[in-house]
């Protein structure tokens, strides 16, 4: 297939395009069907009395009220912000870690394996494993803390820890991931600019800070707008982990408190407008970052 | 090359119909088409499935109509039945939880099961009153009125204790039959605490209060409740209900009868109870499998009574419900009340125990025999047919009022926050959640009614 099919309008190119149109029909069908439909049918859903049991009841504005007093809202999404202070943490592990491995050292293959594991790995699987993992009397967490005269606290039950407990774990989760793209990015900075920036007398520091961290740059960029816009959708590991969530509602996420809303408490056009509202901030962060990611470009000329 | 292309789109093309088909089936298999198919939607562990399946195949020998079971873990269960709901594709037969039934019934997702109880040959009256009067409303209150679902069974919350460790330390068991006042509790629990190996640490406590299952208990014999008569009042800031978790939080913070915060980080009260280092602790019926394995004696005896001197659990239940929109609601109701009281079904469900007999007659058999533990088991029938209650987020339109009882609690049971304090500020908080509940039950009736 040349480039001209696509601007062709003769005969000879009229099947060509139908066959295109006929190949990005399914995913186009399937945007529009499952993603499209829900989003319009959520925008009439949120200004609704909805309790998923019988048919939606039109209520104006009443759910965005309540919202706005809702402290149970707010502070769920407060957990949820504070909980994305492990994509930060995340990155600069996952970056020492990757410029650890663009070394030529024995068992790279084997590391890389290791961290990426978590990656591949179900949700519920390692939301299970780190619970038991975070025990506080026989979890390994405590028992290695205890290796070294520290006594851990009893993570998931107590308000000042069951966060940082879940940061830990999605640091953990993130880290293959995020350390497999930085190594493809490492090893795609061109050899060129790295002499070039030895013959002017940089030294590793001035190197990496110049060079390579630039070069990252789109790297990092797409790495922190999924890491902020994974982490505002946190759910899954919360609803296995703390159940009920946790100590004091320390870790309920927004997402959490939305299903909590929506499945268990028959507010389901509360439920929308919260999602609503967490949809449009999602896009909102997002923008934002892509702003000021335009502002300061890289670029190798 | 177009050969080529359009074999290749044929084949995706079949492909995705079939995808589609297969989608399309497995919405559909909650809800049967075929209207001699019942759907009866289950939670449960593997052995209370296979238990259920053996019933289910009896009844499907007896009447000829076809069962197919939809398994689903517990965690899931109230999300996968919502979601069900919404796609009008609800099973003919599922379990009903019980805070649930206001707003099943209001907006008709329950079909009425009084016609068929009064044609029907099975000895539905046999079933305990007040595992029927729980599914009863009528419109406005529950406990009366038409009857929603059949009790799948009712779970007495009793009180027990470790005989061996009562023997072990010198302490006198309880009486049967007579609850023993708070005072009286706590100097048992002091005498069962203490220190058997002489290591010089605890390994032996009186009891250990799980808040959430047990503070109805502690309320209720002191003449504390969670909600007035009529059920629109938050009552957890009275002088009774405040004395009840005042000793609760006294037990362990002032008494040290039952093991510490620290104590129960690392291996909880239950895991403690397991291995024979509490005397009294509550005994379920769903635990009794696992209890007769435990290498120590247990038996039943009365949760120890508050001040009005009478003994005061709960009692658990989980409904077998009928989809308003059978197609085969006759049928439909008659599998749930086979579940529920048929002899032959009854006797696979109680087998080993798991559960006590859903029937009078069949209790009153089944109580004789003291050849298994526990011997007491005329306890688990005093609190069905008298002292035992049910947890009233069963009687209000959403039960998000008492998960806010519990939301902030920790501080107070480690005895950072006072307990008057704490009731009086979160008294209005469950208030807020009760009236927006009460809002939401009067606007979901109108819109139901129209």
């Amino acid at each position: 297939m040349s480039a001209t099919t696509t601007t062709g309008t003769g005969d000879l190119h009229r099947s060509e395009r139908r066959w295109g149109r006929l190949f990005i029909a399914p995913p186009v069908i399937g945007f529009a069907l499952f993603a499209l439909a829900p989003l319009l049918f959520s925008l009439y859903a949120a200004f609704t009395h909805w309790n998923g049991l019988s048919a939606p009841l039109f209520s104006g504005f009443a759910n965005f009220r309540t919202m706005a007093g809702d402290p149970q809202f707010w502070q769920s999404l407060g957990n949820t912000l504070f909980l994305m202070i492990g994509v930060p943490i995340g990155l600069a592990i996952s970056l020492i870690l990757a410029l650890a491995l663009n070394r030529q050292m024995p068992g790279r293959a084997a590391f890389r394996v290791i961290y990426y594991l978590p990656g591949v790995s179900s949700v519920a699987a390692i939301a299970i494993l780190w619970q038991w993992a975070l025990n506080g009397d026989f979890g390994l967490v405590n028992q290695l803390l205890a290796a070294v005269g520290i006594d851990g606290p009893n993570w998931l039950a107590e308000k000042h820890w069951v966060k940082p407990a879940l940061i830990l774990m999605g640091v953990w989760k993130g880290i293959g991931f995020s350390t497999l793209l930085y190594l493809a990015a490492l090893q795609s900075v061109p050899r060129t600019l790295l002499e070039a920036a030895m013959l002017d007398g940089a030294g590793a520091w001035l190197r990496f800070r110049h060079v390579i961290l630039p070069m990252l740059s789109p790297v990092t960029f797409f790495l922190v707008v999924t890491g902020i816009i994974g982490g505002a959708q946190m759910f899954a590991e919360i609803n296995i982990m703390t159940p009920t969530g946790g100590p004091e509602f320390g870790s309920a996420t927004i997402v959490w408190y939305i299903w909590q809303q929506g499945f268990q408490n028959l507010q389901l056009g509360y439920a929308t407008a919260m999602s609503l509202v967490l949809g449009l901030m999602i896009f909102l962060v997002t923008a934002v970052q892509f702003y000021l990611n335009s502002r300061n470009i890289f670029t190798v000329e | 090359m177009t050969m080529r292309r359009r074999r290749f789109l044929t084949g995706a093309a079949g492909a995705a119909a079939a995808a589609a088909a297969g989608v399309t089936a497995g919405c559909g298999n909650l809800h049967s088409s075929d209207p001699d198919v019942l759907t009866f939607m289950f939670r449960g562990s593997t052995e209370e499935r296979d238990v259920f399946s053996r019933a289910v195949a009896v009844f499907e020998e007896r009447t000829g109509y076809e069962v197919q079971i939809i398994s689903t873990s517990a965690d899931q269960y109230a999300t996968k039945l919502q979601t069900a709901i919404l796609g009008n594709s609800v099973p003919d037969v599922f379990y009903l939880e019980p805070p649930r039934t206001m707003a099943y019934v209001t907006n008709g997702v329950l079909a009425d099961l009084t016609p068929y109880v009064e044609a029907t040959d099975l000895p539905v009256d046999d079933i305990w009153t007040a595992g029927l009067d729980l599914y009863r409303f009528d419109g406005e209150q529950i406990g009366k009125g038409p009857l929603y679902a059949m009790p799948k069974d009712l779970g007495p919350f009793s009180f027990g204790y470790n005989k061996t460790l009562f023997e072990e330390m010198g302490v006198e068991p309880p009486d049967p039959d007579v609850p023993l006042d708070w005072d009286e509790f706590l100097e048992r629990c002091q005498a069962l605490t203490g220190d058997r190996d002489g290591d010089g640490a605890t390994d032996a406590w009186g009891t250990s209060v799980n808040i959430g299952a047990e503070i109805h208990s502690y309320v209720w014999s002191n003449g504390g409740d969670w909600l007035s008569e009529d059920a629109r009042t938050i009552t957890i800031d009275t002088p009774e209900f405040a004395e009840a978790l005042q000793y609760i939080v006294d037990l362990r913070e002032v008494h040290g009868v039952t093991p510490s915060i620290n104590e129960t980080e690392g291996m909880d009260g239950y895991q403690r109870w397991l291995r024979g280092q509490i005397g009294f602790f509550p005994v379920a019926p769903w635990d009794l499998t696992l209890y007769r394995t435990l290498d120590f004696e247990f038996d039943l005896c009365p949760y120890p009574a508050g001040r009005t001197g009478v003994s005061a659990t709960n009692i658990g239940s989980l409904g077998i419900g009928v989809s308003a929109k059978s197609l085969r609601p006759d049928r439909a109701a008659e599998l749930a009340m086979f579940l529920a009281c048929d002899p032959e079904a009854q006797a696979i469900i109680v087998g080993e125990g798991q559960t006590i007999p859903n029937t009078r007659s069949h209790a009153a058999e089944w109580v004789k025999d003291t050849s298994i533990e526990p011997r007491n088991k005329q306890e688990y029938l005093d609190i069905v047919e008298d002292y035992g209650h049910f947890v009233p987020n069963a009687l209000t339109y959403t039960p998000e009022w008492m998960d806010a009882f519990f939301t902030n609690i920790q501080p107070v049971l480690e005895a950072r926050a006072d307990v008057g304090e704490y009731l009086a500020a979160t008294q209005p908080v469950m208030q807020d959640f009760l009236d927006s509940a009460r809002e939401q039950f009067r606007i979901d009736q109108e819109a139901n009614a129209r």
